[in-house]
């Protein structure tokens, strides 16, 4: 009996021991390096979208359907990436697959987002070509020196951008004293047929400029960085057949050990800027443009981030452009009732498109993000409340939010949109008042 | 006359002693950093979270380091935080996570992973690159030692080292606010030999009171000696890190 006792004691010895012991291996495996990498995440987002019917935006898109009150939405993504490395070559692809359900039925879109080859024959030098994002700028929610980057939203900064096919190099050097570091990154950009074509204009192009002419045409940008007295700063350049030329400066610097500054300017040469007026009578002005961002990142003794933005879009409507813009569809839509032609909706769903109603479409903007992270010792639990402020119009969206990443490789995200606004302001007329969504993001 | 006789038997008898007492705090703090890591080194971390009911989230690190202030670490593990790098330069720190695209200014005492660890446990340098020696004391086999931030920037205004008299290893460290609060409690295990003759604890494991019944730990595996160019401690380079392992 003793003996039994004693075996069993022992059995539970070990196995504790055993299980103890496993808590803490680092096994050679897991630090092994492989050529090559399979990774990525999948993504389930359900979506409700409380709809304003009354809204001019609304009015644009769904004239001629009956949504009822609500829509839903199921979006599913799935976002695979993969490199393979071999001595100084390094191949590296992401590509982007949605299908969702809407009140349209089912749709589905893939996007190479990135796909290039990158050579490093020395830490000092890499060239890279392929499809690339640049994400040149140092802005949160804006960034007006981002000229060979798709413009991001600011509701969802941080997604992953869909880049442009391009040549580009790093040439880094560092030394000692006030200049710690200086890099230069050239890039050549061609805008030909079935390559970036929609580089000059549309959706990539915020100003909504048309290429100033057609046909293939070669495109340079440029960036040179410097650690300077221990702060980032970036001059960049642009010019080409694609965009008119361009200029821009950015910084950021920590002014305490909790405190970050940062901005952007840039300077636009020769911008071309269409809308209408209430009539439709549609107008074209040239000029040279400032657009401009100030910011801070500031996070207290108690783990709260606050970013704060105040952006000025000098390509972006003013009042009162925005304003004939909304009473244009307004008179489409009378028209429409009251006889069923719906040539002036068309008219302005065409201006809309990528024009009136992509994000932040107007001059002056302030952004405020803040963020607890861990509340109540909730491990790995985040809530943040980000707004943006039209200061135009004073309409604004307001946006909670909670995320919880406290399973391994599973993010668990609920947010709310609250479009508040008057009549001709830029989200009073936007299609929905509330929106609600959840995000279930798997990595692998 | 007896009170200048006193005097000088004080002064002769604290002569006498000081030898004895006197432990060069700096020096001990250099040798106990030089035990601990090279200079300039490769290392991999793995890093545990472990909750009150056992449930645990693991990141693992590779990390790099030149000279006084230059420190940069790639996350390897799990597939969430893949590609993630941290860049410490000096007093500068910058995060770089591959769907933003682009490296971003973060502070030391800003959470890269949530939980115990923070940027500052991450791209930690020399404890003497930061922090100065106030006071020595010695208790029975190990000395301890009382150190206190050379800036602001440093995420712990206050250490209290307990440090082995024959290893010169560390054995214990609290981390303290400027108020004397305890932040953190850090226990060095497993003495290993990493080889080299680097022989040092490659298992830290810590509490908090902030985070009751939370647990972390730090293993430490693969360190050695290794000097790469300045270049690959910038901002241009955050995004290839991986290609240094």
């Amino acid at each position: 009996m003793k003996r039994t006792l004693f075996l069993l004691g022992l059995c539970v010895v070990v196995l504790y021991s055993s299980a103890f012991a496993g808590e803490y291996k680092f096994e050679p495996s897991e630090i092994e390096k492989k050529p090559y990498h399979l990774g990525g995440y999948g993504e389930f987002r359900p979506v409700l979208n409380v709809l304003d019917k009354s809204a001019a935006l609304y009015k644009v898109n769904f004239y001629n359907q009956n949504l009822g009150d609500t829509t839903k939405e199921y979006n599913f993504r799935l976002q695979l990436e993969g490199s393979y490395e071999q001595g100084i070559a390094r191949l590296f692809m992401r590509v982007n697959q949605d299908v969702d359900n809407t009140y349209q039925g089912w749709g589905s879109d893939g996007t190479l987002y990135e796909g290039f080859l990158s050579l490093k024959p020395s830490e000092s030098y890499h060239i890279d070509v392929g499809k690339k994002v640049f994400k040149w700028g140092k802005g949160y929610a804006w960034n007006p020196v981002a000229f060979v980057d798709r413009p991001k939203d600011p509701n969802e900064p941080d997604l992953a951008l869909e880049g442009f096919w391009t040549l580009s190099g790093d040439y880094i050097k560092s030394f000692a004293g006030p200049l710690k570091t200086l890099s230069f990154t050239p890039v050549l950009l061609p805008a030909i047929t079935d390559i970036n074509e929609d580089f000059a204009g549309g959706l990539s192009n915020p100003a909504g400029t048309p290429s100033p002419s057609t046909g293939d045409k070669i495109n340079l940008a440029a960036k040179l960085y410097f650690l300077l007295y221990d702060t980032d700063i970036d001059l960049v350049y642009f010019t080409g057949g694609s965009r008119t030329t361009r200029f821009g400066i950015d910084f950021s610097r920590n002014i305490t050990s909790n405190l970050e500054v940062h901005g952007e300017l840039a300077y636009i040469e020769g911008i071309t800027k269409r809308f209408i007026n209430t009539s439709g009578t549609l107008f074209t002005e040239t000029f040279d443009v400032t657009s401009y961002l100030l910011g801070i990142r500031y996070l207290t003794a108690k783990d709260t981030t606050y970013i704060l933005e105040y952006y000025h879009d000098g390509t972006g409507f003013t009042k009162d452009q925005m304003g004939d813009f909304f009473s244009f569809v307004n008179r489409g839509y009378d028209q429409f009732l009251a006889t069923g032609n719906d040539t002036l909706l068309s008219k302005a769903a065409n201006l809309a498109q990528g024009n009136y109603s992509r994000n932040t479409p107007m001059t002056d903007y302030f952004y405020l993000r803040i963020s607890q992270k861990e509340p109540f010792d909730i491990l790995y639990f985040t809530p943040a409340i980000t707004g943006i402020i039209n200061l135009q119009d004073q309409s604004c969206s307001i946006t909670p939010e909670a995320v919880y990443t406290g399973i391994t490789n599973l993010e668990l995200r609920l947010k709310a949109f609250l479009l508040i606004g008057k009549g001709n302001s830029e989200f009073g007329e936007k299609p929905n008042d509330y929106r609600i969504e959840f995000r279930a993001r798997y990595f692998f | 006359m007896r009170n200048i006789l006193k005097i000088l038997f004080v002064l002769s008898a604290l002569i006498i002693a000081f030898p004895a007492y006197a432990i060069d705090g700096t020096q001990l703090l250099a040798q106990v950093d030089r035990n601990l890591t090279p200079e300039s080194y490769v290392m991999y971390r793995k890093l545990i979270n472990i909750e009150p009911d056992g449930r645990k989230k693991e990141f693992t690190l590779f990390t790099v380091k030149k000279g006084k202030d230059k420190v940069a670490a790639l996350f390897t593990a799990p597939a969430s935080e893949k590609g993630r790098s941290t860049l410490r330069l000096g007093e500068n720190m910058w995060l770089y996570i591959p769907n933003v695209g682009k490296p971003v200014r973060i502070t030391s005492l800003q959470s890269v992973i949530g939980g115990i660890f923070n940027n500052s446990d991450i791209l930690s340098l020399d404890y003497s690159a930061e922090y100065d020696v106030q006071k020595v004391d010695e208790t029975g086999a190990e000395y301890l030692l009382y150190l206190k931030a050379k800036n602001k920037t440093v995420a712990y205004d206050q250490l209290k080292m307990w440090v082995d008299k024959s290893k010169k290893l560390p054995t214990k460290i609290e981390c303290l606010t400027e108020a004397g609060m305890l932040i953190k409690t850090m226990y060095f295990k497993d003495i290993k030999d990493f080889g080299g003759g680097l022989v040092r604890p490659a298992d830290i494991e810590t509490d908090s009171p902030l985070y009751k019944g939370y647990k972390s730990v730090m293993l430490f595996a693969g360190l050695k000696k290794k000097e790469y160019k300045d270049e690959v401690f910038t901002l241009t380079f955050m995004d290839k890190m991986e290609s240094l392992r």
